[in-house]
């Protein structure tokens, strides 16, 4: 779970993944990172190497910020990755960092990403708290 | 068993020809969406499986999906 920033924010962030997750059932773990690429609360289960997976995740963050700018477009605010086995879900948070998920292959992933970006604006307000504590 | 001998030629002969030619079919094959990217201005960007930057997303998602976040 949590580990950065404050205990009271920590817990607040589990209970805003845990109340997605709850939402939204077909999403298999979910995770904060922040815009300095630190995994900040994630729903990981035993066993999962937290440092790998939000160097994973911050490499992924910087691929799609990379799109865009070859792009010629600002940022991105949404990204769905189809990997056969599963979908990789990543909706962008004020301050850079995301609000990623995981799926099975048979997941409704509009519905999953409705529910994400219902629940971006209680991370953003649990991290904004956070900074002014 | 020279009549044996030839027909398993031709069987080894058949399945190769069927193996190239999905190959060929699966190369040419223009390959799935498998990326949808939305930028800040609403515009959307979709990447192709069998595109390089498609490939790099999708290497790194199978990841995480596999590990779990």
């Amino acid at each position: 779970m949590a580990e950065r920033s404050g205990a009271g924010t920590a817990r607040d962030l589990d209970r805003v993944l845990a109340d997605l997750r709850a939402l939204s059932e077909d999403i298999e773990s979910c995770a904060v990172l922040s815009g300095d690429g630190d995994l900040i609360s994630s729903s990981h289960g035993p066993g999962v190497d937290r440092e790998r997976v939000g160097a994973i995740l911050a490499a992924l963050v910087n691929l799609a910020g990379r799109v865009a700018r070859e792009s010629g477009k600002g940022r991105i605010s949404q990204l769905r990755i189809d990997t056969g086995g599963g979908h990789l879900l990543l909706v962008r948070l004020d301050g850079g960092g995301v609000l990623a998920a995981t799926t099975g292959p048979e997941a409704r992933v509009g519905l999953v990403l409705y529910d994400m970006r219902n629940s971006r604006g209680e991370v953003e307000k649990v991290l904004a708290e956070g900074s002014d504590r | 068993m020279k009549k044996l001998l030839r027909r398993l030629f031709l069987l080894g002969a058949l399945a190769g020809a069927v193996f190239a030619v999905r190959g060929y079919l699966q190369g040419r094959s223009p390959g799935k969406e498998t990326v949808q990217i939305v930028f800040d201005d609403g515009s959307v960007r979709s990447l192709a499986s069998n595109t390089t930057e498609g490939q790099e997303f999708t290497d790194i998602a199978r990841k995480l999906v596999e590990a779990g976040l």
